[in-house]
Parts: C-alpha cells; sequence; structure tokens
C-alpha cells in the first residue's frame, strides 16, 4: 500500500503531467478561463485516461509486445483513445441522455488532447503490472484535474484584477503558469528515499 | 450559474426545443471538424433539449439558458467519478487484497466499471427528477451575445 501511495504522490504532484511534462498545454490554456469548464474537462480527461491506460496496457502486454510490433505503439494506442472516447460517448448517452447533454461538450475535445498519449506512452516506459499502470493514469489525470482547476481559479481571479494592458490576457496567463510551475518544483525529489 | 447560448430550433406549443450555440473558441480549433460541434453538426442536434416555452419563444430566436455551477460538479461526478472509482477499488481490492494476477484483477475492474455505470444511471435518473440536468430559461440572447461575456 506503501509504494501505491507513493505512487500516486508522484504522478500527480512530482511528475505532474502539465507542469512538469508539458503535457496537454493546449487545454491549460484553452479551457481555464472558467472553473466549470476546468472542472468539466478534468473529470472528462480523468475518467477517459484511465480507462484507455487500461486498453493499452493490454494491447501492449499481449499483442505489442509479443509480436515485436513496438513501432505500431503509437497509432494503436491513438486508435484506443478514440474509441474509448467513443465509448464515453456512447455510454454517458445511454445511462443518461440529460447528463450527455450537459456534459458531452468535452468528450470529443480529448480525442486531440496530447495528455491522454502522453501518460498511455508513459506507461510503457514504466514496465508496470495493470493496477499500477491504472493507478498511475489515474493519478496522473488527478494531477492534471488539479492544475487545471486551480489555473482557472488564479483566471478567474485575474480576471477582475487590474492588468497593464501590455500583459491582459494570454501574457499574465503565461507568467501565471509559470509562477505555478515553479511552485510545483517544491514536489521534485519528495519521496525519492 | 453555468451560461449558455442556444438556439430555438422547434416551438410546439407549451415546449420549445433548443440546440446549444458551439463555443467561440470551436470556429479556432484544429479539430473543429474531427469533433462535429460546430452549429448543424450531428453532435449538435443530439444535443438538442426541450424547455418549457413560457417566454412564448419562437424559432430561430437566440436564448441565454442557464444551470448551477453544483449541478455541473454534481452531474462530473455521477457519470465520471462513480463508474472509476467503482473500477479502481474493484481492480486494486482483488490485486492488493486477494492478490488476484492482473487478467484477474482486469475482470474486477471491468465489473466494477460496469456496476458503477449502473450505480451511475440511477443517480442521474435521480438528479434528472429532480431538474438537476435542465438548463433554465434565463433571457433572449442580446445581438452578438455568447457564453463568453467577460473575454476580450
Amino acid at each position: 500500500m506503501h509504494d501505491l501511495v507513493l505512487l500516486i504522490v508522484a504522478a500527480a504532484l512530482v511528475n505532474n503531467v502539465i507542469l512538469a511534462r508539458f503535457l496537454g498545454l493546449c487545454s491549460f490554456m484553452g479551457v481555464t478561463t472558467k472553473l466549470d469548464t476546468a472542472v468539466g474537462m478534468g473529470m472528462a480527461c480523468t475518467f477517459v485516461i484511465t480507462v484507455s491506460a487500461v486498453g493499452d496496457w493490454a494491447l501492449q502486454r499481449y499483442l505489442l509486445e509479443p509480436y515485436h510490433l513496438d513501432y505500431l505503439r503509437t497509432v494503436t494506442f491513438i486508435l484506443v483513445i478514440a474509441a474509448a472516447v467513443q465509448f464515453t460517448e456512447m455510454v454517458i448517452r445511454k445511462v443518461s441522455p440529460a447528463l450527455f447533454q450537459t456534459l458531452g461538450i468535452y468528450l470529443p475535445l480529448i480525442t486531440t488532447n496530447c495528455a491522454v498519449l502522453g501518460v498511455c506512452l508513459l506507461l510503457v516506459e514504466g514496465k508496470m503490472g495493470l493496477v499500477d499502470s491504472t493507478i498511475f493514469a489515474f493519478a496522473s489525470s488527478i494531477g492534471y484535474s488539479l492544475v487545471m482547476c486551480l489555473f482557472a481559479g488564479l483566471r478567474e481571479r485575474i480576471a477582475l484584477a487590474d492588468v497593464p494592458r501590455l500583459f491582459a490576457g494570454p501574457p499574465i496567463g503565461f507568467i501565471t503558469a509559470s509562477l505555478l510551475a515553479l511552485a510545483f518544483m517544491g514536489f521534485s525529489g519528495m519521496g525519492a528515499n | 450559474m453555468v451560461e449558455g447560448v442556444a438556439r430555438v430550433v422547434a416551438a410546439d406549443g407549451s415546449v420549445a426545443w433548443l440546440e446549444p450555440e458551439p463555443g467561440s473558441s470551436c470556429g479556432g480549433c484544429m479539430s473543429a471538424a474531427l469533433c462535429g460541434t460546430k452549429a448543424g453538426g450531428s453532435r449538435q442536434a443530439a444535443k438538442r433539449f426541450p424547455l418549457a416555452n413560457d417566454a412564448d419563444l419562437h424559432v430561430g430566436e437566440r436564448v441565454v439558458v442557464g444551470i448551477e455551477e453544483s449541478s455541473l460538479l454534481r452531474a462530473s461526478m455521477v457519470a465520471y467519478g462513480l463508474p472509476l472509482a467503482a473500477m479502481l477499488t474493484a481492480a486494486v481490492v482483488a490485486s492488493k487484497i486477494f492478490m488476484a494476477g492482473d487478467g484477474a484483477a482486469g475482470l474486477a475492474g471491468l465489473a466494477g466499471l460496469l456496476l458503477g455505470l449502473a450505480a451511475a444511471r440511477l443517480c442521474a435518473d435521480r438528479l434528472s427528477i429532480r431538474g438537476e440536468l435542465t438548463p433554465h430559461f434565463l433571457r433572449r440572447a442580446l445581438a452578438g451575445e455568447d457564453c463568453h461575456p467577460h473575454k476580450g
């Protein structure tokens, strides 16, 4: 259990997908103007990353590795991610049409989110078992959602602040993101011993 | 309140059918053709929702509809959080407590996911009955108004 906790802290905070690995930056800047959209995107991404990580792990272990098809990894993983997104959309539409109307807008956008593919490729490097891979993917996506929500909260406050015209909009957003990345650097080395 | 702009596509006595307008950022997105959220797309048609036509809405009118932030958060938790929590719990319990191998842990995770989806369906029905998933009519949209009032 101690190993699991370390794995979660390392994936969510120390090696944060956005601020340490610099993945998913498009959604990080694009969907964080409002906290509620950031929460929606974060939750949708968490679900899709975790589900597609399970599928990618199984394909890597039982198909790509035994048959030496590693050169097809990226294409295969993209297919799995697209299938996971479609599966999620279909299931939510079936489970509750009302939920689909409320949340469906974020789902197609996840297919093109590089954080999803990045996490799945990192799993291969880690050479972990199924459960550890799933927990790693889940923790990584929780880290992604956490940073999205933090940044959205900051941007909502900045929108109310009197920012010099030269810095208004994306420039102050990038400066805030860099300060947030510096703050997350404080986690580096945690659990190394 | 989370606000969005929708267009009336049908009005039938006391019920109006609305289609949400895509966000202003969709036009500049490189994957716009892929995701189908642009106006008139099949996915947009699938997101049509009914609204009580108390304000005498007519076809083609643009209106601002809203949903509570807490409802959106609750809906996200039900749709994504519940199935995911069930899947992870089942897989971790099978692997760490019952010392199952990868295959058995995977099957346990799949069973957990299906159970979680069933629970999500029950919770979503309950939310729907309480009216928490239904957007409310707020006002008629002004010319050029979109769902991002603070941009720029």
